[in-house]
């Protein structure tokens, strides 16, 4: 292969070394107006109404209510249950209560600080356990949002075995939220059109959810909507969601003022305002043996959803979808919950749940390993899933999808991981002896994670790409899958590139732009290169068979099309696999085409004076199918390894009464150059018969694996299991004195 | 008001309000928009340029400051065709994602290179840790700036005929329109004429106050300017003691070999604040009457027997640090004194000084506690002079009464003397909640650093 796998430059790299890339608060507004939100300051409670005070000069402004929007007062994502403004019942604070816009900042500022929400509270809902209570109800009638469950064929055998089994171990684990922290915020600026409609430039990941929230929510034919992503400052999920918000909020302002309107949000509104990793909290039971052998699992995994539905199904799918692990266990039965808090509603982040449900799983291996009296290197090695195995969820993992031993025992050696926790351990014993108070542990994780949507969830999207072939013989790849810093526009070229024997530099990737580029998906799910990118092979391909119409040299063809004002469009589309098969109702059967594996070993010192943790060294091995492009993979790999680690034990919200504590980026603590680890990062390909030129899904890999490895290594370190994340200070401190205590006679 | 400032190299006359952000006259008013916004506090570095050659925060540098100095940017720094090294390290190594971060990345990488032309890792991430980059995990970009290291920048060939400033163009003229009147006087004499006015507010470095504005804090009517002041941008030596002028900033300790070799907890604490950019522009005196609980310098500066200086048209009056604070953010100081200095006795021969500090994470980090102590051996083998002071544990600086006089005039090799003192200075605090720790964690972890401080002895 002449381009894919090969390490090329990023070809937005120079414009963004040299400060030309233009993000959205970059280009000049002009005469724009700035949009504003008046937020509920209460968790839960009654709106009676919004006064305006009278010394405010009211004409100078735009203010919308709910009572004034033009459609049906909804943000619509999976269900429409989340309104744009409140309307009578306030269910969180930082929720949207009422839209400012004026000519400029301060005008705006003053105009919010003039209108005076009437709110009588109510008891509030503010954690998990009282949702499942269900004293008070605040969402639905038990405030359930999402109730699946993943049971296995032999419900008798699965009964018995947990009835009847020598023992069973049990362990609860607890996550916490994440906020995104892309350093660019969010925003968009909406651009009312003559017809009626409007169009929208926003930091965003899924121009299409964007303007299906926009049809919906102002009721308008998308034939007068239009939606362009600017170039995007990181996203991780955090702008899949919740830039429909962003959209509706800017659109009915700019409708309402006839003005073009920006909605810049600075970040301590960014914090407060949008979406988070679900917290959760996952229960294991595990039937075991008399001969220490593993019969049965029954897993319960609760997330905590916040106020509304936003995109929570889906993420409790997919976490309880890998809620069992990388380990084959017979009989294995699974229950998700995604529970309705009085919390700022939780949406879209890097792993979408499955960090959560594998943080849960890898932690009760090790406690099984613990209890079993066995090393939790060997507990994985005889148990690791490998080709032909079954998954809970009744898929057989066939070619290219069973990297698992293969990833484990290359980190392990790279690592020299046995080795290095024999010597940790007694260099552990040698600095107690010594009163020095840094202890150092390993420890070693073993994850996977499915690329695309789940199940049925690419036929239903039904991906489309085009490329169009142009004049001077280059071509257009034409999709909405965007770049967001992962390298999709790198990445897709290099695909055509390759697909059509083109030079990298003949291909260019046209900026996502809904009047322009077909809909090829939201970019999310680790989809981009693996599906979307084997939709543009086959949109190539479509290229050249049209072009060889016109003559037997394709790219003289293409181009002498395009010099006519015939410019040839190949188009490809997804096609349904036969083979597939799922159900939806008992998340049942293939839930996706490709499953990508990583081995995480982790060293941590930790000082136990003042028990602050420090992931020294990183060893990790991918396994992705073809790296199309190694250097992104890599940057992948440790930019996501950092995110995960991080969430293992620095970054933390705290609550008080529903608000946020955390919210400002002095106080949401996140990784800095001398916080992050040193990497050993190895990819390797078992190529999957399902993605372009063998890829498969990686963004969201290397999230799921650093959280439980580092846990592993302070097990390792200081002799108390870590359960829940983050691994604070005060944590850790309360369980060295609860072990303390235990130790007393 | 109207400023003069070289901006890549280019002079440019600017009509400003006085208290604009940098930030914004480069992005809005001069289209230099390479230059981002991150967090407009000092946290995250995406707004960092360079200011007479060093690092600094855009978002937290108020107009007035630049006139008369040099600014570079990423648009200076090189362009595709005449890149900086550093430009084409990060586009080789992968060093670049979404690249938001990437134009601070690169001036902090650089103001790095330019200070040490190769930089072991260790220095390399020190350097990089005021620019929070959520893309990369830092592994690339360390290899970029490595491979970088040592090699020369298009820049060297330029007019050096200001290397450490702009133009010299006397002072800003104000404009009728200013919404802040800023005294900018070339004396102290005429500063504390300024204090006695009464209402001005003091601005240094401004990395406290410009967070403060940017969160909601009402602008004032008046602001003093003493950055320029060279009577308190000094460090006096004398034999007795070193004379700290406020307006010193932390990265001049640090260059202070004087300062590092005699008091190194001072110079630890300096190291510990922020990173390079808010090392670069916060000051001493800044530190001390801003007053925060977890101020890193001011337990230091107390356990050191510092003592404060203020100035007034009266004339001096001096204040022991330990003394300084009548409460919460409540430093002894009038409306119309300025603090001038802070003097530190030389320390006697032996003494051992230390600084401890947990913190959020390893850089850009408020203490959960802090510590700052010394003690020396006398003859007969017995701790003498013992000053334990600690911070962010309540809501002042508090001394460590009872742990020093169970301390003073034990040997050191005393059996259960470390059991002792962490049990003493644990008991002793009435330690705070927070969002950052629990008051258990704080006073297990003050005893636990006293007690490593008293292992120094053993
Ligand atoms: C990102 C970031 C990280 C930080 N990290 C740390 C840290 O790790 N440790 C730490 O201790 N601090 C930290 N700080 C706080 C801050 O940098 C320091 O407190 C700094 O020393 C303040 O100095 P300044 O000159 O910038 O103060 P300014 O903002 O100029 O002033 C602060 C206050 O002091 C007053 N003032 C200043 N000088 C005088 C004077 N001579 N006489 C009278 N009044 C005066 C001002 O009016 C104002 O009220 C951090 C700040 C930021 C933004
Ligand atoms: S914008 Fe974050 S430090 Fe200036
Ligand atoms: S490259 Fe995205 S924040 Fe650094």
């Amino acid at each position: 292969m002449k381009v894919v796998g090969k390490p090329l430059e990023r070809r937005d790299a120079w414009d963004k070394v040299t400060g030309r890339t233009r993000f959205l608060a970059d280009i000049p507004l002009g005469e724009a107006w700035y949009g504003g939100v008046l937020r509920s300051q209460v968790a839960r409670g009654n709106l009676a109404g919004i006064a305006r005070d009278a010394g405010f000069d009211w004409s100078q402004v735009v203010v919308i209510t709910a009572a004034d929007l033009p459609g049906p007062n909804t943000v619509a994502m999976i269900r429409e249950d989340l309104p744009l403004l409140a309307d009578g019942e306030v269910s969180f604070v930082g929720q949207a209560l009422a839209l400012v816009a004026a000519p400029d900042r301060a005008t705006l500022a003053a105009a919010l600080a003039a209108l005076r929400p009437d709110i009588t509270p109510s008891p509030a809902v503010l954690s998990m356990e009282e949702a499942l209570r269900g004293e008070t109800v605040i969402w639905g009638e038990d405030n359930v949002i999402a109730d699946y469950t993943i049971a296995p064929d032999d419900m008798a055998a699965f009964e018995a075995a947990m009835a009847t089994a020598d023992r069973i171990i049990e362990g609860t684990y607890r996550t916490g939220y994440q906020e995104h922290i892309y350093l660019e915020p969010q925003g968009v600026v909406a651009d009312p059109r003559p017809d009626g409609g409007v169009e929208i430039l926003g930091s965003l990941q899924c121009p299409y959810y964007v303007l299906n929230a926009l049809a919906r929510g102002l009721g308008l034919e998308r034939d007068r909507l239009v939606v362009r992503q600017s170039p995007t400052g990181g996203a991780f999920g955090g702008k899949e969601d919740y830039p429909s918000v962003l959209a509706m909020q800017a659109a009915v302002l700019a409708l309402k003022s006839g003005r073009q309107v920006a909605m810049l949000y600075e970040r301590h509104e960014d914090i407060i305002a949008s979406t988070k990793r679900h917290p959760s909290r996952t229960r294991h039971r595990t039937a075991i043996a008399e001969d220490g052998s593993l019969l049965a699992a029954d897993i319960d995994v609760v997330l905590d959803a916040g106020a509304f539905t936003t995109l929570s199904p889906v993420v409790l799918s997919r976490a309880i979808l890998h809620a069992a692990g990388s380990y084959n266990i017979p009989l294995v039965r699974i229950r998700g919950r995604a529970v309705a808090t009085n919390t700022p509603p939780n949406g879209a982040f890097r792993g979408f749940g499955v960090p959560q449900s594998i943080f849960a799983a890898e932690r009760h291996m090790d406690r099984i390993a613990r209890e079993l009296g066995v090393e939790p290197l060997a507990l994985r090695r005889q148990l690791v899933l490998e080709r032909g195995d079954v998954l809970p969820h009744g898929q057989v993992l066939g070619e290219g999808n069973a990297a698992g031993a293969l990833v484990l025992e290359r980190a392990v050696t790279l690592s020299g991981y046995e080795k290095r926790r024999g010597e940790l351990a007694a260099a552990n014993a040698a600095a107690a002896e010594r009163g020095d108070p840094v202890r150092h542990g390993i420890g070693v994780s073993l994850v996977h994670h499915g690329a695309g949507f789940t199940g049925d969830g690419e036929d239903r999207i039904a991906t489309v790409v085009r490329v169009r072939g142009e004049a001077d013989g280059t071509v257009t790849v034409l999709c909405s899958s965007v770049e967001m810093g992962q390298g999709a526009e790198t990445v897709l070229p290099a695909i055509a590139a390759e697909a059509l024997d083109l030079p990298l530099e003949a291909v260019r990737y046209h900026q996502p732009d809904t009047a322009a580029v077909p809909d090829s998906g939201p970019t999310v799910a680790s989809r981009t290169t693996m599906v979307v990118g084997k939709v543009l092979v086959q949109a190539c391909d479509d290229l050249v068979r049209r072009a060889r119409a016109h003559g037997a040299d394709a790219r003289a063809a293409w181009s002498a099309q395009a010099a006519a004002g015939e410019a040839l469009v190949g188009e490809g589309r997804y096609e349904p696999d036969p083979d597939i098969r799922w159900d939806q109702e008992h998340h049942h059967g293939d839930a996706y085409p490709g499953y990508a594996w990583m081995a995480t070993v982790v060293e941590a010192a930790v000082d136990t004076d003042t028990l602050e943790i420090h992931p020294e060294r990183v060893t990790a091995v991918a396994e992705i199918g073809t790296a199309i492009n190694p250097v992104l993979c890599v940057g992948q790999v440790e930019g996501g390894m950092v995110q995960s680690l991080a969430w293992g034990y620095l970054e933390e919200v705290k609550l008080d009464g529903g608000r946020y504590l955390n919210d400002r980026l002095a106080t949401y603590i996140i990784p800095t150059c001398l916080d992050a680890p040193r990497f050993e990062v190895e990819l390797a390909a078992e190529p999957s018969p399902r993605g372009a030129y063998g890829a498969k899904g990686l963004g969201e890999l290397p999230m799921n694996g650093g959280a439980p490895a580092l846990a592993a290594a302070i097990e390792h370190a200081l002799g108390i299991a870590p359960d829940t994340i983050p691994m604070t200070p005060d944590r850790l401190l309360e369980q060295l004195q609860a072990r303390a205590q235990e130790a007393r006679p | 008001m109207k400023i003069v400032c070289i901006v890549n190299g280019e002079r440019r006359e600017l009509e400003v309000q006085p208290l604009r952000r940098l930030l914004d006259v480069l992005r809005e008013d001069l289209g230099l928009t390479g230059t981002k916004e991150g967090c407009g506090e000092g946290e995250c570095g995406a707004c960092a340029v360079h200011i007479d050659g060093r690092l600094m925060n855009a978002c937290q540098v108020p107009a007035f400051q630049v006139h008369g100095r040099k600014i570079l940017t990423v648009e200076g720094l090189g362009t595709r065709e005449s890149p900086d090294p550093l430009q084409a390290a990060f586009v080789t190594a992968g060093a670049v994602q979404c690249g938001f971060c990437t134009p601070g990345l690169l001036m902090a990488s650089r103001a790095l290179l330019d200070a040490k032309a190769a930089p072991t890792e260790a220095e390399i991430r020190a350097g990089l840790a005021g620019n929070l980059c959520r893309c990369t995990g830092y592994g690339r970009v360390v290899e970029a700036v490595r491979s970088a290291a040592g090699m020369r920048s298009g820049r060297e060939g330029e007019d050096q005929s200001h290397p450490h400033g702009g133009p010299d163009v006397g002072s800003p003229v104000p404009s009728a329109d200013d919404a802040v009147q800023v005294f900018m006087p070339n004396t102290l004499a005429e500063a504390l004429a300024v204090m006695d006015h009464g209402e001005a507010v003091v601005m240094a470095g401004g990395t406290d106050l410009m967070a403060a504005f940017h969160a909601g804090r009402p602008l004032p009517d008046k602001v003093l300017d003493i950055s320029r002041l060279r009577e308190l941008t000094g460090i006096m030596l004398s034999p007795r003691r070193v004379t700290l002028g406020a307006a010193v900033s932390y990265t001049d300790l640090l260059n202070s070999t004087e300062v590092t070799a005699h008091w190194p907890a001072l110079a630890e604490a300096a190291r510990q604040v922020g990173a390079p950019a808010v090392q670069n522009m916060g000051t001493v005196g800044g530190n001390l009457v801003n007053a925060s609980p977890g101020a890193d310098l001011v337990p230091v500066l107390a356990a050191l027997d510092g003592v404060v200086v203020l100035a007034s048209t009266g004339g001096e009056r001096r204040v022991p640090v330990l003394d300084f604070y009548k409460g919460y953010r409540d430093p002894d100081r009038r409306p119309d004194e300025l603090v001038a200095a802070v003097e530190l006795p030389r320390p006697a021969a032996g003494v051992r000084q230390a600084f401890f500090k947990a913190g959020t994470r390893r850089a850009q980090s408020i203490a959960r506690v802090n510590l700052a102590c010394c003690a020396r051996i006398d003859t007969q083998g017995r701790l003498t002079d013992v000053k334990l002071v600690a911070g962010s544990v309540g809501p002042t600086i508090v001394a460590l009464r009872e742990t020093m006089a169970y301390m003073e005039g034990r040997r050191a090799d005393e059996g259960g003397l470390d059991a002792a003192c962490r049990r003493l200075a644990s008991g002793e605090v009435h330690a705070i909640d927070d969002v950052r720790a629990s008051a258990d964690y704080r006073r297990q972890v003050l005893g636990n650093l006293v007690t490593k401080f008293v292992k120094i002895f053993v």
